[in-house]
């Protein structure tokens, strides 16, 4: 089976560098639209990511074109083909938002929490945000950072229990994650909060480990 | 050409982009493992095998809520999130799992998703200290089986019985 994740390298992006109001906005419009809070609110419905996917007309007034029934390899290809719009809709907004300066405004609102939620720096915060879309990218950083001095290798251990669990998380929800979205019954922004909730809970593992051996190690010399 | 090419990219063909990337992905990862997945779940049920599977690990998945057969989606996750997904899709298409049990999957199949091929990519990567790498390796597991709680308790304060 394929071991690669998609979205998971960088290609080659000239994106904002400096937070602006754009970011802001776009951070903002995509958490939105993403959450699902707008998909009844009547004209702000336009706005739902969801509501813009649209959906399939029907043949005959009963079945989209996949019909019913089918079984097997054919019926993969074929459901797989009702995912290319959200798939393709959700990659151009990721991107768009992402030029504007998106996750420069998403690290300046995690920032103050790193330290109190997970006990690490601020320095980790950009690699966080990476982490958001790429594996590879805040791997990297991570291992910069500890070797620049700015982060521990204890950190960097609850650093990376943060990261791998569900990497790339945002981009591989979207990705990965695409044949369950028309089925679940919980919003695409419920999904990825409960995924960084656990992330978090993960790294926390890992801190109150390292923590007590920590305790113990200095209790024994 | 080289000039346009030093140019920022506006708005709009950002937008494009992303979705011409969306496009390939949709075509080189999502549809081979949505054909793998539902194939393998056909050989399974035909076979046989898929009841022997479910009936084994039943107690188990009952603890989260699932019928014993969507253990298929969690070991396929465990090679790539992608054909975790796409099994939890073809599970509920068969009518194995309802649409509250696919959601509860949905995201333990991202979170301890191509767990050895991201051990490479993020944890060799990164570096960290060999002496906590079978912790780490742990750690996503344990994540989604979290997910699957907080899911189920969710569903459950919405009123859906799961």
């Amino acid at each position: 089976m394929a071991e690669k994740d998609v979205a998971t390298t960088v290609d080659e992006k000239d994106y904002e560098h400096h937070l602006t109001w754009r970011g802001w906005l776009s951070f903002i419009v995509i958490a939105l639209s993403f959450s699902g809070v707008l998909k009844d609110m009547g004209p702000l419905s336009a706005f739902d990511f969801t509501v813009l996917v649209g959906k399939f007309g029907k043949i005959s007034d009963t079945f989209t074109f996949i019909g019913k029934g089918g079984i097997g390899a054919s019926e993969g290809f074929m459901f797989a083909l009702t995912l290319m719009p959200t798939v393709i809709l959700a990659l151009g907004f990721v991107r768009a938002v992402e030029s504007q300066g998106a996750l420069l405004a998403a690290e300046r609102v995690i920032r103050p929490f790193l330290r109190p939620l997970m006990g690490l720096p601020g320095y980790v915060g950009l690699a966080l945000i990476s982490s958001f879309t790429t594996t590879d990218v805040g791997a990297v950083i991570t291992r910069d950072l500890v070797e620049e001095g700015k982060i521990t290798d204890d950190e960097r251990t609850i650093f990376v229990a943060y990261q791998y669990a569900a990497s790339g998380t945002l981009a591989n929800t979207i990705n990965c994650g695409a044949p369950l979205m028309p089925i679940s019954l919980l919003s695409f922004g419920i999904i990825f909060m409960v995924e960084i909730i656990v992330k978090i809970i993960g790294a926390n593992i890992v801190r109150f480990y390292l923590m007590f051996r920590r305790k113990k190690a200095g209790g024994a010399a | 050409m080289a000039e346009a090419a030093a140019k920022r990219k506006t708005l709009l063909e950002e937008f494009m982009a992303g979705c011409k990337k969306g496009f390939y992905i949709g075509v080189e990862n999502i549809m081979p493992a949505m054909v793998l997945a539902y194939a393998l779940i056909l050989f399974l049920n035909l076979t046989g095998l898929m009841d022997l599977i479910a009936t084994a690990v039943a107690p188990v998945m009952a603890l989260f809520g699932l019928p014993g057969g969507a253990i298929v989606a969690l070991i396929s996750a465990f090679f790539a999130k992608a054909a975790g997904a796409a099994t939890a899709a073809s599970l509920y298409a068969e009518g194995i799992i309802n649409a509250a049990q696919a959601t509860i999957l949905f995201p333990a199949t991202i979170t301890m998703g191509t767990l050895v091929g991201h051990f490479a990519r993020c944890v060799l990567t990164s570096g960290a200290n060999p002496k906590h790498h079978a912790l780490l390796l742990a750690i996503p597991i344990i994540d989604a089986l979290l997910s699957m709680i907080i899911v189920r308790v969710i569903l459950n304060l919405m009123g859906i019985s799961c």
